[in-house]
């Protein structure tokens, strides 16, 4: 052989080994899991390999060879890492104020992980004003992807006092912020804890309008009541959210389902034309009274989400596996829960990148045991609703790296050789 | 005025009917009445099925069979352990919005975030703050949270604001950081010292000053490379605290040599009564320590978790999860139970708390033990089995419940309530 052509077939069999090494190069295999994946109609036994921090394969038997680190998750479910749409984590030592870089919002990281979530999108706690502070202070050091809705409130949940100041409710401002500045981040705008009439709703969707994003609106605090089917059959538009669907406080907020126990036509109509129904439990925002029967008559949310601040964490809220846990012991079934908070979110808040674990997406698992056993449940008012299913995160991987490991499924025996 | 004439049976009488009623409403003074767990009360010898009622915020009394009729709440806390609340007494709770720093940043965590959850209702911050940022944290974090801070007061001035500030000489006041502690008695327990790079003894020296002249203990946090742990526990005297007991980091000789064999100075120190805590934290806790420590008789006096920013998701999670590691390398339950209440309040010299005395304040924890197949990791992500785990089913803290994970305290669904 030349030198040539001895080089050319060196070259061949680099190229070749070279080609064989990264087929096969896999970070984390997790294997012989049960996969949920709803954008991809998965629902069943597979395996999911992770590498470079994306979605390499999705498949049945995978094979372990050349893989850096295989988790047998036999008996767990596998699904995209959660997307809880709608948190408060603008936490921040501002001594006189309410969310916005105050001490009732909490820094993400404590709670998502170690309930397999790794999206929130942080519901209005900053508007245009101060979201580069909220910004700067949490978002950029979290682990934990932190998006936003802009509240249409300058100051954003500064203080309810504040809030009702329609001067600070700029869409244009607003607008601008999220279609020029930080697209990337800002998903949608908020309109919540408004005392008068429809004027901040409206300001909300005009600046929607502007950005081309969609609004959340938490109807709340009008004495007496708005009509809310005036808010989902006229103000809002398809792809608008109504949040604190479950609330029951009707002195200041009009429930969907009524004093005799039955869910209002309009709220089927409504949900019919594209509004979308977000959870937001909360800390008085979820109340068994209205849950059960609107399940009971086939009203299902097309969100589940928290509401996580520092008045739910500790209460019947908890955290969002106990939240999606309630919807399973009314009935709704895992695979349903599961699409509710991480497809039908990343749809609503057009981020059709995440939710999923499509091939080449970020790889943001989450892994989950169902236990079983006798549990309760509790609402904001404190009365209890009984379930025989619990989800527990066993492992939350975010961007392809391990986050969280409840029992330590991924780690090798402390005395192996 | 007339005297009406009365006979001794109805003397005996009236006076009955007055004691009945009195110790009637004695009985109805009862808010919250736990009934039928296994109470587990180091400080006061019970380990037995009792009854534990609260009132006012205070330990009414703990007894078998109390009557539950004149009980506001009763609470039925069979198959349960009824305990003192916990007390963590190593953790980073002086959260601020700072970035990058423990002091007054985001290293640190919010205790309530944490703490209720794992039937914690005490902490001891492991000097965050000094003499010169303590009134800060104060106001900023122990007046506004639920959980009771305490705090060791770092004999840095700055304390834990990153290098070279906190290294200091200069802050190291001795007279300063013993004023502090005088200046808020209720508050801090403690000196400690850790974070330090230099040759010189002068830190330790002043912390030892500092911790003679206010009368507390010295905690050491160790991060002291260039002391050697002999000379370290040399240094303390009996009744000062250690803590990362079981860490194996090139910046501090493990208390395990080579051989598997626990330090004979170590054994010294530990009769000498040097106190050693566990310290979990990110790196502070291996199993190839702290197992043979258990097998040669090194107990921890102490569950210290050093929860912050970098531990709460590793291997540490919360102090449940650290008691349960115990569990599983084979500690009884009442030994973790000691040592996770009334020893470490020993230690800081608050026999106020960590005890279910009649008078007490009431912070009490209801613990549940899940049977199945578990696991624990370390700082090296090394994993050990276990059957049993630590679930807080209910914690209590001054008398109110701020922690109920299945409701058992709520009152079940239905449409009227």
């Amino acid at each position: 052989m030349s030198f040539l052509k001895r080089c050319a077939v060196a070259a061949i069999l680099f190229i070749t080994i070279a080609g064989v090494a990264s087929a096969q190069q896999i970070d984390i295999l997790l294997k012989g899991g049960h996969v949920i994946d709803p954008k991809n109609k998965i629902d069943g036994k597979m395996d999911v390999a992770i590498t470079k921090g994306k979605i390499a394969q999705v498949a049945a038997n995978i094979p372990t060879k050349n893989v850096t680190k295989v988790i047998d998750v036999t008996g767990l479910f596998v699904t995209p890492g959660l997307i809880d749409m709608h948190v408060h984590v603008y936490n921040g030592n501002d001594l006189g104020a309410y969310i916005a870089n105050g001490q009732t919002s909490v820094p993400p990281d404590g709670f998502t992980f170690r309930a397999g979530v790794t999206t929130v999108v942080d519901a209005g706690s900053s508007g245009w004003r101060n979201f580069r502070q909220f910004k700067e202070q949490t978002i950029d050091k979290s682990q934990t992807r932190v998006l936003a809705l802009l509240n249409i409130v300058g100051t954003g949940m500064f203080g309810r006092f504040e809030e009702q100041d329609v001067a600070d409710m700029n869409p244009v401002m607003t607008s601008h912020m999220i279609k020029t500045l930080f697209p990337e981040i800002l998903v949608g705008i908020k309109s919540a804890h408004y005392w008068g009439d429809f004027t901040q709703v409206d300001k909300a969707v005009e600046a929607a309008n502007l950005a081309g994003v969609p609004v959340m609106v938490d109807f709340g605090e009008h004495e007496p009541p708005l009509s809310l089917e005036s808010l989902l059959m006229k103000h809002l538009r398809p792809g608008d959210m109504f949040t604190h669907t479950f609330s029951y406080g009707p002195d200041k907020r009009e429930t969907i389902v009524d004093e005799s126990g039955k869910v209002k036509p309009f709220v089927f109509e409504a949900q019919k034309r594209g509004i979308v129904f977000d959870v937001g439990h909360g800390g008085g925002a979820f109340s068994w009274r209205q849950a059960v029967p609107a399940l009971q008559q086939g009203f299902k949310p097309d969100v589940i989400s928290t509401d996580l601040h520092t008045q739910s964490m500790n209460g019947g809220m908890k955290d969002i596996s106990n939240v999606l846990s309630k919807f399973m012991s009314m009935g709704m079934p895992l695979q349903e829960v599961i699409h509710r908070a991480t497809w039908a979110p990343a749809n609503v808040i057009k981020r059709t990148e995440l939710g999923s674990l499509s091939v080449g997406s970020d790889a943001d698992v989450a892994v989950f045991n169902v236990r079983k056993g006798d549990f309760g449940f509790t609402d904001i008012r404190g009365t209890k609703f009984k379930g025989t299913q619990k989800l527990e995160a066993e492992l939350t991987i975010r961007a392809g790296k391990i986050v969280w490991d409840l029992n330590g499924i991924g780690a090798p025996m402390w005395d192996a050789k | 005025m007339i005297i009406p004439r009365l006979n001794l049976p109805v003397i005996i009488g009236i006076c009955c009917i007055c004691l009945t009623l009195s110790a009637a409403t004695q009985a109805q003074e009862i808010d919250l009445l736990l009934k039928n767990g296994r109470v587990m009360d180091p400080k006061n010898k019970i380990d037995a099925k009792m009854d534990v009622a609260i009132a006012n915020g205070k330990i009414l009394r703990v007894a078998p069979g109390i009557p539950s009729e004149n009980a506001k709440k009763v609470v039925d806390v069979s198959g349960l352990i009824v305990c003192p609340g916990l007390i963590d007494i190593h953790t980073h709770v002086f959260v601020g919005s700072k970035p990058d720093v423990f002091a007054d940043g985001i290293l640190s965590l919010s205790p309530d975030d944490f703490t209720f959850k794992a039937g914690v209702t005490t902490v001891v911050d492991a000097g965050t703050s000094g003499w010169r940022n303590f009134p800060l944290f104060k106001e900023q974090v122990i007046d506004k949270s639920k959980t009771r801070i305490l705090a060791f007061l770092n004999i840095s001035g700055v304390g834990m604001v990153g290098n070279p500030t906190q290294e200091d000489l200069a802050e190291m006041d001795a007279k300063k950081a013993s004023e502090t502690v005088r200046a808020f008695p209720d508050y801090i327990v403690g000196i400690k010292v850790g974070h330090y790079d230099g040759k010189e003894w002068q830190p330790f020296e002043n912390a030892l000053e500092a911790g003679r002249k206010a009368n507390v203990p010295l905690f050491v946090e160790c991060h002291l490379p260039q002391y050697t742990l002999e000379d370290q526990l040399s240094r303390m005297r009996p009744g000062d605290i250690i803590t990362h007991s079981f860490e194996k980091v090139t910046e501090r000789m493990p208390v395990i040599d080579d051989q598997g064999k626990l330090r004979s100075f170590v054994k010294d120190a530990q009769r000498r009564g040097i106190l050693f805590d566990v310290g979990h934290g990110g790196a502070g806790f291996w199993f190839s320590q702290a197992v043979p420590a258990l097998q040669q008789g090194l107990l921890p006096n102490s569950f210290g978790t050093d929860l912050h920013r970098f531990s709460m998701n590793a291997g540490m999670k919360d102090m449940l999860n650290v008691m349960s590691k115990y569990l599983a390398m084979g500690m009884s339950k009442e030994a973790i139970i000691q040592r996770a209440t009334w020893y470490p309040a020993q230690s800081i010299k608050r026999q106020d708390i960590g005890n279910l005395s009649e008078g007490s304040v009431a912070d009490v924890a209801v613990l549940g033990i899940r049977q199945g197949k578990f696991g624990y990791t370390d700082a090296g992500n090394n994993r050990i089995e276990g059957k049993e785990k630590f679930e807080a089913e209910l914690t209590i803290r001054d008398g109110k419940i701020v922690w109920d994970l299945n409701g058992i305290s709520a009152a079940p669904y239905s449409t009227k309530n």
